[in-house]
Parts: C-alpha cells; sequence; structure tokens
C-alpha cells in the first residue's frame, strides 16, 4: 500500500460498535447456514447438478395438444373454487377484522382473542389446509373451497385490521359526538376509510387463491391439480407439461387483469 | 311522515353520486349472482357424506388438540427441525441469486425503463411458477428429499425477492449518486458507497420476510416428497392417525409463530 500523500483525509471508520453487531450478525448467520446444509445433507454441488437435471427434465416434456380440450373442465372448476373461497372469506373476515382493531373493539378480551385466533390460522398455508380438510370434507371441490376460505379469511382480517388502524379518527369522533354507536361509527366513518383498500386487498387475495387453487388438487381438494397428479402418475409429460402451460398462462391473465383492477382503485 | 317538517333532511345526492351507487349496487348483485352460479355448478358432495366424515374425522383431529400424542413428539420437532433449515437455505439461494438479477430489472440504474423489462420479465416468469409444481418436478428428476424441497424454495423466492430488490432500487435517493459521481467516482464507487448502503437495509428485512413465507411452504413441500414436516404429516393423513395429525400440527402452529415474532421485531429494528 502506498501512503497516503499529506492533506488527503482519510475516510473514517465506522464505530467499533457496529462493526461488531455487524460481525455478530454475519459470523451467527454463517453458522445457521452451516448447520442447516450439514443437517439437511445440502451441498453446493447439488445445486449445479439439480439445476442440470431440471432443465433436462424440462427438455423431454413436450406438450401434447391433443389433451388441451379436456384441460378446460377442470380449470373451469379451479377458477370456481378461488371465486367462491375468496368471496366466503372476505363475507368472514369483514366482521372479524373490526373485533380485531384497537380503535374499533376497546374490550381488550375481544381483541385479543380475535387476534389470537387470526394468527393461529394464518400460521398454516393454504395447501396444508386443503391435505387436512380432503380426507374430512370427502374428495373435490369442498375442501378446496373451505380451505381458501380459511386462509383468505386470515390474510384479509389482518391487512384489513391494520387498514383500520390506521384510518384517520377524526371522522369516527364526530359521528360519535352524535351519539352515533359503535357500528354506526364503523359504518359511517371507518368504512368510507377504507373500502377502496380493502378491494384491493380482496382483489389482492383472489390472485393468491388462484395460484392455491391450481395446486390444492394434489391433495384431493378439487380443480386442474388433480388431473395434474393423475397425469404425471402416469407419467404422460406431454400431457403434464400441456396442463403447465395453461396454469402459467391463466395465472399471468389474473394477475395482469388483477393489477389493472388495482391500479384504477387507488 | 310526521316529523318530516321539523326533522332536518339529509339532502338527495347529486346525479353523479347516484349514478355510481347504481352502478356499485349493480357489481354487488353480479358478484352475488355470479356466486350463486358457481356454487349450484360445483360438484359438491351429499350433506350425509359430509356429517359422516366430521363425525369420524374431525371429532379425534380435535380430540387430539386438547390430548396430543406426546409419543410423536420427537419426530415431530425433528422434522421440523429439518423444514426451519431447508428454509434457511432456500432463503438464502434466493437472496444471493435474487441479488445480481434485481439490479438487471431496475431501471434507474440501466438508465431507462425498457433496459429493465427482459429482467422484469425473467422475474414474472419465476413468480408465475407455483413452488410446489417446482418441488414436484425436481423431485421426479433429482428424487425426493429435502435437496428438492431447497431447490424449489430457492427458484421461487427468486421471483419475489428480485421483483422486491428491483423496487427498493428503484425507490433510492438520486443524491447520494450524483455527490460521488461529482467528487470524481465512477460507477463502481457510486455502486459501492451510495447504491448498496441505501438498499441493504430493505434488502435484509425482505429476504427476513421471505423467510417467513418460507417456513410456512416448507411446512407442505413434504406432501409431495420434497422434505420436511409434510412427509409424516401425509402419512398420517393417509392412513388417519388424527392424534398424530394434531400433535404434528400443533408444532407447526408454534414454531411459525415463534419465529414470524421474531423475525418481525428483527425487520422492525432493521427499518
Amino acid at each position: 500500500m502506498l501512503p497516503e500523500p499529506a492533506g488527503t483525509p482519510a475516510i473514517p471508520e465506522r464505530p467499533a460498535g457496529q462493526r461488531k453487531v455487524a460481525a455478530a450478525t454475519l459470523a451467527t448467520f454463517v453458522a445457521l447456514f452451516v448447520v442447516s446444509a450439514w443437517q439437511t445433507g445440502f451441498s453446493v454441488g447439488d445445486l449445479a447438478t439439480g439445476t442440470g437435471d431440471f432443465f433436462r427434465f424440462f427438455g423431454r416434456m413436450v406438450p401434447n395438444w391433443g389433451y388441451l380440450p379436456r384441460v378446460w373442465g377442470p380449470i373451469l372448476e379451479t377458477l370456481q373454487i378461488a371465486y367462491l373461497g375468496t368471496l366466503f372469506g372476505t363475507a368472514l373476515a369483514l366482521p372479524l377484522l373490526f373485533l380485531a382493531s384497537a380503535n374499533t373493539t376497546t374490550d381488550r378480551v375481544t381483541l385479543a382473542v380475535s387476534r389470537s385466533v387470526l394468527t393461529v390460522l394464518r400460521s398454516i398455508p393454504d395447501l396444508l389446509y386443503a391435505a387436512l380438510l380432503a380426507p374430512i370434507l370427502a374428495i373435490g371441490p369442498l375442501p378446496g373451497v373451505v380451505a381458501l376460505t380459511l386462509f383468505s379469511l386470515a390474510v384479509l382480517a389482518k391487512l384489513g385490521s391494520e387498514t383500520v388502524e390506521a384510518a384517520d379518527p377524526g371522522p369516527m369522533e364526530a359521528v360519535r359526538a352524535t351519539g352515533a354507536g359503535r357500528n354506526r361509527v364503523i359504518v359511517y366513518a371507518v368504512v368510507p376509510q377504507v373500502a377502496a383498500t380493502m378491494t384491493s386487498y380482496v382483489l389482492y387475495v383472489f390472485e393468491i387463491n388462484v395460484r392455491a387453487s391450481v395446486i390444492i388438487g394434489l391433495v384431493g381438494a378439487g380443480g386442474i391439480g388433480q388431473d395434474l397428479l393423475a397425469r404425471l402418475n402416469f407419467f404422460a409429460y406431454g400431457d403434464v407439461s400441456t396442463i403447465i402451460v395453461v396454469i402459467f398462462v391463466l395465472v399471468l391473465a389474473i394477475d395482469a387483469l388483477s393489477v389493472w383492477a388495482r391500479s384504477k382503485l387507488i | 311522515m310526521p316529523d318530516a317538517a321539523t326533522a332536518s333532511q339529509v339532502p338527495t345526492p347529486p346525479p353523479r353520486v347516484r349514478r355510481a351507487n347504481a352502478a356499485r349496487a349493480g357489481l354487488v348483485v353480479t358478484i352475488l349472482l355470479l356466486a350463486v352460479v358457481t356454487t349450484i355448478a360445483l360438484d359438491l358432495p351429499s350433506a350425509e357424506r359430509v356429517l359422516r366424515g366430521l363425525r369420524n374425522n374431525a371429532v379425534p383431529l380435535l380430540r387430539g388438540f386438547v390430548q396430543p400424542r406426546w409419543e410423536i413428539a420427537p419426530l415431530a420437532f425433528s422434522s421440523m427441525a429439518e423444514t426451519f433449515f431447508m428454509a434457511v437455505i432456500g432463503t438464502t439461494i434466493g437472496a444471493i441469486l435474487a441479488f445480481p438479477l434485481s439490479f438487471l430489472a431496475a431501471g434507474n440504474l440501466l438508465g431507462g425503463t425498457r433496459f429493465a423489462i427482459p429482467g422484469k420479465t425473467v422475474l414474472v416468469a419465476i413468480r408465475t411458477f407455483p413452488e410446489i409444481l417446482l418441488a414436484i418436478i425436481f423431485v421426479a428428476a433429482t428424487g425426493p428429499g429435502p435437496t428438492a424441497g431447497i431447490m424449489a424454495m430457492g427458484i421461487h423466492s427468486i421471483g419475489f425477492l428480485g421483483k422486491i430488490f428491483a423496487d427498493v432500487i428503484e425507490g433510492i435517493d438520486p443524491g447520494p449518486n450524483e455527490a460521488i459521481r461529482a467528487a470524481g467516482g465512477g460507477a463502481l464507487q457510486v455502486f459501492v458507497w451510495s447504491v448498496i448502503p441505501q438498499v441493504l437495509p430493505e434488502f435484509a428485512s425482505n429476504v427476513l420476510y421471505r423467510f417467513e413465507i418460507n417456513l410456512r411452504a416448507a411446512t407442505v413441500l413434504g406432501l409431495v416428497g420434497a422434505g420436511g414436516i409434510g412427509l409424516p404429516l401425509i402419512q398420517r393423513l393417509q392412513f388417519r392417525r388424527w392424534e398424530e395429525v394434531s400433535m404434528l400440527l400443533l408444532v407447526i402452529i408454534a414454531f411459525v409463530i415463534v419465529v414470524d415474532a421474531l423475525s418481525g421485531r428483527i425487520r422492525r429494528r432493521l427499518v
């Protein structure tokens, strides 16, 4: 290293505390990663071979377009499941989200109970709900609808209660000053403030539900996933890739539509 | 009405508002009609079958929540630990690979939004592909086990993190970039001393957020044989051993809630 010419100020060092925190974070993370790789038997070499295998496998998957007419029925069922799951989830989330917001529910116990219920509901992924409900409610679209309803309810109530808590308290006080009770305050002061954002969230959850509804059939909860699994078990890779292409186009189209509608809302 | 003369009247809304209200009512009616048609067209089981299913399966499942089978607790914890480790590696792979890609999808650094289109398209394509489908393909291509799940999670995370990273980069303050350029710094100096310090806390926060999502996703990857707690779970579901299913579910719920809470705390301190 050349000596710095006199007069050029050196770049100041970061404070020792900050450096220690950064070093400790990095060390913790590296240790966690090493333990994880050791425990799961994962090596960086797997990454390379896995990617190679993946593309070789994909290369064999030439879509069999003759299968296409048999895709539409299950695809329609998939959309029905996503639509009903979103709708029922929204209907159930609407009362619950006000119970889980601190500014519309003052009773501590109600607030704590509704929030805990939502936290537990949210900790289970949609596919797991479907896997649990398929043996209970008979294989078919019904467990799919119920699974997506539970999942949408949990997500919407959480996002909704955050929106309600961020609402301007002014209109609420004004309505309360006229002698209105809690329900009137919600209807006339809170709902107009949060309606647009909530509609946008519902569309967002619909997007998630379309993605979920194409795969819940893998565990017997209806929709195109059931056909996908059946074709896969027969090693009919041509049919499988036809289904995958249709799923891909469907998800892209619904996403684009929903993003456009949401951009109009807010 | 008798008190119409004394009580103040709510004024009738102007025509524009009335038209908007009518349109909104029309939309609601359409949505509800569509729901009725959709429900009727759906292939639903008989009420009797549903009731029988609830009695035979839901009752033992709920009983299992009250009296969990502690015999399988060691299995539940060890497979949940594997799930956790899978999520750690999957998220790390996703974050490392998303990092360079995100700069190719950020319009402001490439000198124009149109130069970011190829990068953004790649990210959308990756995101559209459901994770569990990737897992199925990896299981078919490389065999069952946690590696298949890690690969699926890693690839899917690239799509998600790449998009969020690109959004963060597009939102940075151009001031420090200009300051460094004015001091004679080149593109590399701008990148190291202005872009990276601005985006790093947001990146870290989003990686943690993705980790929360991946932990949930990793619990179901085992359903298709890609490692983690999903495998013992689906086996017990197939044999209808509901009390053991409840034990596994309790471990999943507890683990996810604790990790969410911890990760949320760290994220709040980061940004």
